[in-house]
């Protein structure tokens, strides 16, 4: 780049490094010391506050259960949004109605869905334990979000129900790339649906539901309100993830510097993920 | 080898009936144009052929029998498209032999056809390559490759050229005609472009609305066009058309055309324009007509022309010369009406002045105005 394109870039450049250099900074900056959120003497601790973190079995607990929340809600909400998206590329009557509607969850906002989730599986009057009931799947009202069996699947279910129609539109945008003519062609030459599907369709959706996935595992990774509105990490931590584990440490137990190790470590993984979607993203431009 | 047969094809779309009753019948091995301009139903005429939309009525054959019932698949067509809809994801082997192996081919007998149809379109030493690889003209051999491996009985074209560059396009409308030569198939060949349509056809039919004007011979349909719509769409620059009144003067019918500044002008019908349509003729006599022209049938006139009965002079005011280097166009004014003249360079010096010209009435035709059919 010239030196023209670098100082038209200037002022951008500062602004970003400010607003985001500066508090990664100061996280750095926090994890090496045994910094309180009151204030107070501050010691310089090394590496000490990762040791403690890596050391502790609990830490692990919380990655697993992070990891078995990603996996669940963006398998379900992949699988989801194909199958909606499949669906809504027929033609029927309203369809574009069912389009327009299938949206609707996808914005609103993460703590009203919650919210609202929390009240459908509320152990009294929840509609969850009403329809349960009602079609003899269960015997009694249970309370979904308070017991440590369910309550993670109780969440990634709010989380699936507001997030597959991102995948789904997603999806169907590229099924709607698939040229008409090619699809003709399929016919013509023979192939029956599962041939067209592997053979036409696949090929324009895997770039675009890649690309979908890793977002959301991304964001998966960081989930944090739905699970703070719905049980805060609980019952029994069952459905404590890092970024809540981060927020308790450093807000709850007013350890800035361990909550800012963690949250460290998370920047991390984060950082390799992110490093895996734009290589994908570089590799569909260079087939482009 | 076939023959394919279209009985009162109708489509209709909600209210509109795109396709109006499209009987059409093809001998074994002909090329068939459909040409109209856009939006004249010959794509939907196409893939009601290829089974990709179902007629709302009539009845396809191939071969005397009826296969609207069939599925694309087990029609025997096969269909080259106009974005070549090759699959992006497969190599242009892969591309070529997809059909038979979806037909359960086997790989042995797939690889042999495919190399064949390969070497015949001069794409072998691209097998390997995936299509984004591969130019517009290579990906269009392409996929006229993958028409040509399942060896059809019917071969379709959706303006297969049209997305090649002008040269690319005239080599491979050359090509094409060297296929159909050589292959003999019957052929369905959809194209908004007339020369490509005069070039290819074994027959044109026009089609505008939903419904075919004429169906002919590319040179009947140039010479003899069936009404003021075919004889306006074929031919570049396109025909001349001179408004007037038939009439009987000194014993001879003729057209007197409308007087404009340079007065009016009364062309005798040739012998064998009376003889085609006596009665017709006789009947249209002090009516308006419309005369049709083409431009290369007129001339400047000289001590020859004069002599010869089949041709009308007639004098001409001389408004633009277009020297276009093969031949000059003159753009004349007859009676109220503007006539181009297809005529030799160094004819006339300048525009400006007027000159007597001869129009070969043997070759001109001539329509009701109120109708648009030809008379004669
Ligand atoms: N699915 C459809 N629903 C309603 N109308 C349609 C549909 N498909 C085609 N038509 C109409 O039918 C008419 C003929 O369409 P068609 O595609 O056959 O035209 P075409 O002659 O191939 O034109 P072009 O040269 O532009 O390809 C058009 O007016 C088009 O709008
Ligand atoms: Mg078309």
């Amino acid at each position: 780049m010239s030196l023209r394109s670098w100082l038209l870039l200037a002022p951008l450049l500062a602004l970003m490094t400010f607003i985001i250099g500066w508090p990664l900074a100061k996280t750095v900056a926090v994890s090496f010391t045994d910094a309180k959120l009151l204030g107070g003497d501050v010691h310089w601790l090394g590496l000490a506050n990762f040791q403690r973190v890596l050391a502790a079995p609990a830490f692990y607990e919380v990655v697993w259960t992070t990891i078995r929340f990603v996996l669940i809600s963006v398998g379900a909400e992949f699988l989801l949004g194909l199958l909606a998206a499949l669906l809504l590329d027929q033609k029927f009557h309203g369809r574009g109605i069912v389009r327009a509607l299938m949206i609707l969850p996808w914005a609103l906002p993460t703590v009203v869905n919650a919210t609202m989730w929390r009240l459908i599986y509320n152990p009294d009057f929840g509609a969850f334990n009403a329809l349960f009931t009602q079609v003899g799947l269960i015997d009694a009202y249970r309370s979904w979000l308070g017991e440590p069996g369910s309550a993670l699947y109780a969440i990634c279910l709010a989380d699936v129900w507001k997030n597959f129609p991102l995948v789904a539109l997603i999806a169907l945008a590229a099924l709607q790339s698939v040229p008409r003519e090619l699809r003709a062609a399929a016919v013509i030459d023979g192939a029956g649906p599962w041939s067209r599907f592997r053979a036409v369709i696949l090929p324009y959706l895997i770039g675009p539901l890649t690309v979908a996935v890793v977002l959301r595992i991304i964001e998966a990774f960081k989930v944090f309100d739905i699970i703070w509105v719905m049980t805060r990490g609980g019952p029994a931590n069952s459905t404590k993830t890092i970024s809540i584990l981060v927020y308790q440490q450093a807000f709850s137990f007013q350890q800035a510097g361990l909550g800012g190790s963690i949250a460290l470590i998370m920047v991390l993984i984060s950082a390799l993920l992110i490093a895996g979607y734009v290589t994908i993203l570089r590799k569909q431009g260079e087939l482009k | 080898m076939a023959t394919l047969t279209l009985q009162g094809i109708k489509k209709r779309y909600g209210p509109v009936e795109t396709l109006k009753g499209i009987d059409l019948d093809l001998e074994d091995g002909e090329f068939l144009v459909l040409l109209g301009s856009s939006g004249c139903g010959k794509s939907t005429l196409l893939n009601i052929i290829a089974g990709l939309i179902e007629p709302s009525d009539g009845d396809v054959l191939i071969d005397g029998q009826s296969i609207v019932r069939v599925h694309p698949k087990n029609r025997n067509i096969a269909m080259v498209f106009q974005s070549y809809a090759l699959y992006p994801n497969m190599t242009v082997a892969r591309n070529l032999g997809f059909g038979l192996e979806m037909r359960g081919v086997a790989k042995a007998d797939r690889q042999r056809a495919i190399e064949k149809v390969a070497a015949v379109l001069q794409i072998d030493h691209l097998l390997d390559r995936k299509p984004a690889a591969l130019s517009g003209g290579q990906r269009q051999r392409v996929a006229i490759g993958r028409a040509m491996v399942r060896d059809p009985k019917v071969f379709l074209f959706d303006e297969p050229l049209s997305n090649l560059d002008a040269k690319l396009r005239v080599e491979m409308r050359t090509e094409l005609k060297k296929l159909h030569q050589r292959l003999g198939t019957t052929i369905v060949y959809v194209t908004h472009d007339q020369i490509e349509a005069m070039t290819l056809a074994s027959r044109i039919a026009i089609m505008r609305d939903g419904v075919v004007q004429q169906f002919a011979a590319p040179q009947e349909i140039y010479e003899r066009p069936a009404n003021l719509y075919v004889a306006e769409f074929i031919g570049s620059p396109g025909m001349n058309f001179i408004h007037g009144e038939l009439r009987r003067q000194d014993g001879r019918i003729g057209i007197l055309s409308k007087t404009g500044a340079a007065g009016a002008s009364f062309l005798p019908l040739a012998a064998a324009n009376l003889a085609a349509a006596d009665a017709a003729i006789e009947a249209r006599i002090d009516r308006p007509v419309i005369l049709g022209i083409r431009p290369e049938t007129v001339t400047l006139a000289n001590s020859s022309t004069a002599a010869a009965p089949h041709l009308a002079s007639f004098e001409a005011q001389v408004e633009v010369l277009e020297p276009t280097g093969a031949d000059t166009l003159g753009t004349l004014r007859l009676g109220a009406d503007q006539v181009t003249a297809r005529l030799r360079p160094g004819d006339l010096q300048q525009a400006g002045g007027t000159a007597r010209f001869a129009a070969d009435m043997s070759r001109a035709s001539l329509f009701d105005p109120e109708t648009g059919l030809r008379i004669s």
